[in-house]
Protein backbone atom coordinates (compact mmCIF):
# COMPACT_ATOMS: atom_id res chain seq x y z
CA UNK A 1 0.00 0.00 0.00
CA UNK A 2 0.77 2.95 -0.27
CA UNK A 3 0.39 6.89 1.32
CA UNK A 4 1.68 10.26 1.01
CA UNK A 5 4.04 11.79 3.27
CA UNK A 6 5.04 15.23 3.06
CA UNK A 7 3.81 15.00 -0.86
CA UNK A 8 5.85 12.13 -1.48
CA UNK A 9 4.15 8.87 -2.30
CA UNK A 10 6.04 6.15 0.21
CA UNK A 11 5.07 2.86 0.28
CA UNK A 12 3.87 1.05 3.52
CA UNK A 13 4.44 -3.22 3.10
CA UNK A 14 1.09 -3.36 5.67
CA UNK A 15 -1.55 -0.85 7.47
CA UNK A 16 -0.36 0.08 11.11
CA UNK A 17 -0.37 2.80 13.18
CA UNK A 18 0.77 6.23 12.92
CA UNK A 19 3.22 5.34 15.63
CA UNK A 20 4.62 2.57 14.40
CA UNK A 21 5.28 4.85 10.63
CA UNK A 22 6.86 7.83 12.90
CA UNK A 23 9.16 5.26 14.47
CA UNK A 24 10.27 3.77 10.82
CA UNK A 25 10.76 7.49 9.92
CA UNK A 26 11.98 9.28 13.24
CA UNK A 27 11.14 12.62 12.65
CA UNK A 28 13.50 15.10 14.82
CA UNK A 29 11.25 16.49 18.10
CA UNK A 30 9.72 19.01 17.91
CA UNK A 31 7.07 18.11 15.31
CA UNK A 32 3.58 17.89 14.42
CA UNK A 33 1.31 15.52 12.63
CA UNK A 34 -1.84 15.79 10.50
CA UNK A 35 -3.60 12.93 8.46
CA UNK A 36 -6.04 14.26 5.58
CA UNK A 37 -5.07 17.80 7.38
CA UNK A 38 -6.44 16.68 10.54
CA UNK A 39 -3.89 16.97 13.75
CA UNK A 40 -3.05 14.10 15.39
CA UNK A 41 -2.78 15.04 18.83
CA UNK A 42 0.70 13.32 20.63
CA UNK A 43 0.18 10.36 22.81
CA UNK A 44 -2.54 8.97 20.29
CA UNK A 45 -0.68 8.09 17.86
CA UNK A 46 -0.98 4.66 19.05
CA UNK A 47 -4.51 5.09 18.30
CA UNK A 48 -4.21 6.29 14.68
CA UNK A 49 -4.36 3.46 11.80
CA UNK A 50 -3.06 4.41 8.48
CA UNK A 51 -5.31 3.77 5.15
CA UNK A 52 -4.29 3.11 1.77
CA UNK A 53 -4.10 6.64 0.16
CA UNK A 54 -3.75 8.68 3.46
CA UNK A 55 -2.30 12.20 3.08
CA UNK A 56 0.38 12.88 6.29
CA UNK A 57 2.75 16.03 7.01
CA UNK A 58 4.61 16.30 9.37
CA UNK A 59 5.89 19.42 10.61
CA UNK A 60 8.28 21.01 12.19
CA UNK A 61 8.99 24.44 13.35
CA UNK A 62 10.48 27.34 10.86
CA UNK A 63 11.51 30.35 10.20
CA UNK A 64 8.87 33.32 9.06
CA UNK A 65 7.17 36.96 9.60
CA UNK B 1 3.49 61.30 47.98
CA UNK B 2 4.81 60.49 45.12
CA UNK B 3 2.54 59.59 41.70
CA UNK B 4 2.86 55.79 41.09
CA UNK B 5 4.93 55.27 37.77
CA UNK B 6 2.64 54.32 35.20
CA UNK B 7 4.60 51.66 32.62
CA UNK B 8 3.69 52.06 28.80
CA UNK B 9 3.45 48.55 28.38
CA UNK B 10 2.15 46.88 25.13
CA UNK B 11 -0.67 44.24 26.49
CA UNK B 12 -1.88 41.52 24.10
CA UNK B 13 -4.27 38.75 25.27
CA UNK B 14 -3.21 39.78 28.72
CA UNK B 15 0.76 39.83 28.45
CA UNK B 16 2.32 42.84 28.83
CA UNK B 17 5.73 43.50 26.84
CA UNK B 18 7.93 46.09 27.54
CA UNK B 19 8.45 46.78 23.60
CA UNK B 20 5.91 47.51 20.72
CA UNK B 21 7.79 45.43 18.14
CA UNK B 22 7.06 42.31 17.01
CA UNK B 23 9.87 40.55 14.51
CA UNK B 24 9.85 38.11 11.79
CA UNK B 25 12.55 35.53 11.66
CA UNK B 26 12.08 34.74 7.83
CA UNK B 27 14.17 35.80 4.87
CA UNK B 28 17.55 36.27 6.93
CA UNK B 29 21.36 35.72 5.43
CA UNK B 30 21.98 33.64 8.34
CA UNK B 31 21.14 32.21 12.27
CA UNK B 32 24.37 34.75 13.45
CA UNK B 33 23.34 38.03 11.46
CA UNK B 34 19.14 36.76 12.99
CA UNK B 35 20.38 36.39 16.54
CA UNK B 36 22.26 40.14 16.32
CA UNK B 37 19.29 41.40 14.99
CA UNK B 38 17.13 40.32 17.35
CA UNK B 39 19.35 41.45 20.10
CA UNK B 40 19.29 44.87 18.48
CA UNK B 41 15.44 44.93 18.16
CA UNK B 42 14.84 43.93 21.35
CA UNK B 43 11.21 42.67 20.70
CA UNK B 44 8.34 41.56 21.95
CA UNK B 45 7.47 38.73 20.20
CA UNK B 46 9.41 36.43 17.50
CA UNK B 47 7.09 35.29 14.93
CA UNK B 48 7.86 31.39 13.32
CA UNK B 49 6.16 29.16 10.97
CA UNK B 50 5.61 25.54 10.15
CA UNK B 51 6.83 23.43 7.67
CA UNK B 52 6.72 20.21 6.22
CA UNK B 53 10.40 18.35 7.25
CA UNK B 54 11.94 18.11 4.06
CA UNK B 55 13.94 14.57 4.46
CA UNK B 56 17.80 14.82 5.02
CA UNK B 57 17.26 17.96 7.12
CA UNK B 58 15.14 16.80 10.11
CA UNK B 59 17.57 18.40 12.18
CA UNK B 60 17.20 21.98 10.44
CA UNK B 61 13.97 22.27 12.30
CA UNK B 62 15.22 21.33 15.65
CA UNK B 63 18.13 23.21 15.60
CA UNK B 64 16.25 26.52 14.52
CA UNK B 65 13.46 26.09 17.25
CA UNK B 66 16.69 25.43 19.82
CA UNK B 67 17.87 28.69 18.94
CA UNK B 68 14.87 30.65 18.63
CA UNK B 69 14.12 29.11 22.65
CA UNK B 70 17.49 30.27 23.96
CA UNK B 71 16.89 33.92 23.11
CA UNK B 72 14.27 33.90 25.39
CA UNK B 73 11.64 36.03 23.58
CA UNK B 74 7.86 34.97 23.33
CA UNK B 75 6.64 32.73 20.23
CA UNK B 76 4.25 33.79 18.04
CA UNK B 77 3.80 30.89 15.31
CA UNK B 78 1.66 32.27 11.73
CA UNK B 79 0.02 30.16 9.76
CA UNK B 80 1.69 31.90 6.55
CA UNK B 81 1.40 30.31 3.28
CA UNK B 82 -2.26 28.86 4.27
CA UNK B 83 -4.99 29.94 1.24
CA UNK B 84 -8.12 28.44 2.77
CA UNK B 85 -9.72 28.52 6.24
CA UNK B 86 -9.18 24.74 6.73
CA UNK B 87 -5.57 24.57 5.99
CA UNK B 88 -5.17 27.46 8.69
CA UNK B 89 -7.18 25.70 10.85
CA UNK B 90 -5.17 22.73 10.76
CA UNK B 91 -2.03 24.31 10.86
CA UNK B 92 -3.01 27.15 13.71
CA UNK B 93 -3.33 23.45 15.49
CA UNK B 94 -0.06 21.90 14.63
CA UNK B 95 1.41 24.70 16.28
CA UNK B 96 -0.23 24.75 19.12
CA UNK B 97 0.68 21.06 19.55
CA UNK B 98 4.30 21.90 19.11
CA UNK B 99 4.68 25.35 20.68
CA UNK B 100 2.40 25.14 23.33
CA UNK B 101 0.81 28.09 23.38
CA UNK B 102 -2.88 29.23 22.27
CA UNK B 103 -1.65 32.57 20.56
CA UNK B 104 -1.58 32.29 16.57
CA UNK B 105 -0.93 35.04 14.09
CA UNK B 106 -3.83 34.13 11.49
CA UNK B 107 -3.13 34.13 8.10
CA UNK B 108 -5.36 33.57 5.41
CA UNK B 109 -4.15 34.66 2.23
CA UNK B 110 -6.58 35.21 -0.91
CA UNK B 111 -3.82 35.58 -3.59
CA UNK B 112 -0.66 34.41 -4.61
CA UNK B 113 0.82 37.58 -5.89
CA UNK B 114 0.15 40.53 -3.21
CA UNK B 115 -0.37 38.09 -0.87
CA UNK B 116 -3.39 39.89 0.84
CA UNK B 117 -5.62 39.00 3.24
CA UNK B 118 -8.82 36.87 2.24
CA UNK B 119 -11.27 38.45 4.25
CA UNK B 120 -13.81 35.43 4.06
CA UNK B 121 -11.59 32.90 4.89
CA UNK B 122 -9.90 34.95 7.52
CA UNK B 123 -13.54 35.67 9.57
CA UNK B 124 -14.29 31.81 8.98
CA UNK B 125 -10.95 30.66 10.55
CA UNK B 126 -11.01 32.93 13.32
CA UNK B 127 -14.51 32.55 14.48
CA UNK B 128 -13.02 28.44 14.50
CA UNK B 129 -10.07 28.96 15.91
CA UNK B 130 -11.28 31.03 18.75
CA UNK B 131 -13.99 28.72 19.68
CA UNK B 132 -11.40 26.22 20.20
CA UNK B 133 -9.44 28.21 22.58
CA UNK B 134 -7.13 30.07 20.25
CA UNK B 135 -5.90 33.81 21.29
CA UNK B 136 -5.91 34.99 17.50
CA UNK B 137 -3.77 37.77 15.93
CA UNK B 138 -5.43 38.01 12.36
CA UNK B 139 -3.22 39.84 9.29
CA UNK B 140 -6.38 41.63 8.17
CA UNK B 141 -6.59 44.68 5.95
CA UNK B 142 -7.87 47.83 7.15
CA UNK B 143 -11.09 47.70 6.48
CA UNK B 144 -13.40 48.78 8.89
CA UNK B 145 -16.06 46.01 8.34
CA UNK B 146 -13.85 43.29 8.11
CA UNK B 147 -12.24 44.54 11.31
CA UNK B 148 -15.53 44.70 12.86
CA UNK B 149 -16.77 41.04 12.06
CA UNK B 150 -12.82 39.69 12.98
CA UNK B 151 -13.88 41.17 16.47
CA UNK B 152 -17.42 40.16 16.08
CA UNK B 153 -15.59 36.36 16.19
CA UNK B 154 -13.65 36.59 19.01
CA UNK B 155 -10.61 38.46 18.06
CA UNK B 156 -9.05 40.92 20.90
CA UNK B 157 -6.47 42.45 18.67
CA UNK B 158 -6.06 43.13 14.72
CA UNK B 159 -3.42 43.47 12.89
CA UNK B 160 -4.07 45.88 10.22
CA UNK B 161 -1.67 45.56 6.81
CA UNK B 162 0.50 48.67 5.90
CA UNK B 163 0.94 47.47 2.31
CA UNK B 164 1.38 44.13 0.61
CA UNK B 165 3.77 41.82 2.78
CA UNK B 166 7.54 42.31 1.82
CA UNK B 167 7.06 45.39 -0.49
CA UNK B 168 8.50 47.80 2.17
CA UNK B 169 6.11 50.39 0.55
CA UNK B 170 5.08 51.93 4.07
CA UNK B 171 1.39 52.46 4.55
CA UNK B 172 -0.69 52.74 1.69
CA UNK B 173 -3.80 53.63 2.82
CA UNK B 174 -2.98 56.37 5.84
CA UNK B 175 -6.19 57.69 6.33
CA UNK B 176 -8.23 54.95 6.61
CA UNK B 177 -5.29 53.36 8.95
CA UNK B 178 -6.44 56.37 11.12
CA UNK B 179 -10.13 55.98 11.09
CA UNK B 180 -10.10 52.20 12.17
CA UNK B 181 -7.42 53.73 14.83
CA UNK B 182 -10.15 56.06 15.78
CA UNK B 183 -13.11 53.71 15.67
CA UNK B 184 -11.53 51.12 17.39
CA UNK B 185 -9.71 52.98 20.07
CA UNK B 186 -9.14 50.20 22.74
CA UNK B 187 -8.47 47.02 20.89
CA UNK B 188 -5.01 46.70 20.48
CA UNK B 189 -4.06 47.38 16.78
CA UNK B 190 -0.34 45.85 15.51
CA UNK B 191 0.37 47.43 12.02
CA UNK B 192 2.41 44.27 10.40
CA UNK B 193 3.26 44.06 6.96
CA UNK B 194 4.67 46.30 3.98
CA UNK B 195 6.81 48.73 6.47
CA UNK B 196 10.10 49.68 4.82
CA UNK B 197 11.59 52.34 6.50
CA UNK B 198 12.12 53.63 10.58
CA UNK B 199 9.67 56.46 9.94
CA UNK B 200 6.96 54.18 8.64
CA UNK B 201 6.88 52.71 11.76
CA UNK B 202 7.33 55.80 13.64
CA UNK B 203 4.54 57.21 11.45
CA UNK B 204 2.16 54.80 12.43
CA UNK B 205 2.72 55.00 16.14
CA UNK B 206 2.65 58.44 16.21
CA UNK B 207 -0.65 57.77 14.63
CA UNK B 208 -1.54 55.57 18.26
CA UNK B 209 -1.09 52.10 16.61
CA UNK B 210 -0.07 50.00 19.42
CA UNK B 211 3.07 48.17 17.65
CA UNK B 212 4.48 47.11 14.82
CA UNK B 213 5.39 43.80 12.72
CA UNK B 214 8.26 43.85 10.94
CA UNK B 215 10.48 41.25 9.12
CA UNK B 216 11.47 42.13 5.14
CA UNK B 217 12.45 45.92 6.29
CA UNK B 218 14.64 44.44 8.61
CA UNK B 219 15.97 41.12 7.29
CA UNK B 220 16.50 42.27 3.65
CA UNK B 221 17.98 45.83 4.71
CA UNK B 222 21.78 46.09 3.35
CA UNK B 223 23.10 45.71 7.70
CA UNK B 224 19.74 44.12 8.94
CA UNK B 225 21.48 44.59 12.60
CA UNK B 226 21.73 48.24 12.15
CA UNK B 227 18.42 48.48 10.76
CA UNK B 228 17.18 46.75 13.57
CA UNK B 229 18.29 48.83 16.00
CA UNK B 230 16.92 52.03 13.80
CA UNK B 231 13.81 50.07 14.05
CA UNK B 232 13.65 49.98 17.86
CA UNK B 233 14.60 53.69 17.71
CA UNK B 234 11.75 54.62 15.63
CA UNK B 235 9.17 52.41 17.20
CA UNK B 236 9.93 53.97 20.93
CA UNK B 237 9.76 57.65 19.60
CA UNK B 238 7.01 57.55 18.19
CA UNK B 239 5.18 55.87 20.64
CA UNK B 240 6.88 58.61 23.40
CA UNK B 241 5.62 61.09 20.04
CA UNK B 242 2.21 60.23 20.63
CA UNK B 243 1.75 60.13 24.21
CA UNK B 244 3.52 63.23 24.62
CA UNK B 245 0.64 64.92 22.67
CA UNK B 246 1.68 66.71 19.42
CA UNK B 247 1.13 70.11 18.80
CA UNK B 248 -2.09 71.34 16.67
CA UNK B 249 -1.22 71.81 12.95
CA UNK B 250 -1.82 74.91 12.46
CA UNK B 251 -2.89 77.23 8.80
CA UNK B 252 -0.72 80.26 9.30
CA UNK B 253 2.37 81.10 10.89
CA UNK B 254 3.23 81.33 14.55
CA UNK B 255 6.66 82.74 15.29
CA UNK B 256 8.31 81.03 18.38
CA UNK B 257 10.62 84.03 19.06
CA UNK B 258 9.08 86.88 20.66
CA UNK B 259 8.11 90.14 19.16
CA UNK B 260 9.06 92.39 21.80
CA UNK B 261 12.65 93.70 21.73
CA UNK B 262 13.49 93.11 18.28
CA UNK B 263 15.96 95.31 17.44
CA UNK B 264 15.32 98.28 14.76
CA UNK B 265 12.17 98.15 14.93
CA UNK B 266 10.26 100.67 14.13
CA UNK B 267 6.37 99.26 13.18
CA UNK B 268 3.54 99.44 15.89
CA UNK B 269 3.19 96.36 18.28
CA UNK B 270 -0.45 96.85 17.80
CA UNK B 271 -1.20 93.97 14.87
CA UNK B 272 -4.04 92.88 13.40
CA UNK B 273 -4.60 89.85 15.12
CA UNK B 274 -3.56 88.22 18.69
CA UNK B 275 0.21 86.94 18.67
CA UNK B 276 2.01 85.87 22.12
CA UNK B 277 4.67 87.91 22.94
Amino acid sequence: MFVIVNGQTHPLPEPQTLAALLSQLSPAAPFAVARNAEVIPRGTYEECHIEPGDRIDIVHPAAGG
Amino acid sequence: MEAPKIEDRLTLYKENFASRLLLGTGRYDSPSVLADAIRAAAPAMLTLSVRRQISGSSYAGQSFWNFVRETGHAILPNTAGCFTARDAIATACMAREMFQTNLIKLEVIGDEVNLQPDPYGLVEAAAELVRRGFQVLPYCTEDWVLCRRLMDAGCEVLMPWAAPIGTGQGPRNPRALRELRERAPEVPLIVDAGLGLPSHACQVMEWGFDGVLLNTAISRALDPVRMAGAFASAVRAGRAAFLAGPMAVQDAAVPSTPELGRPFATDSLRLPYQRAI
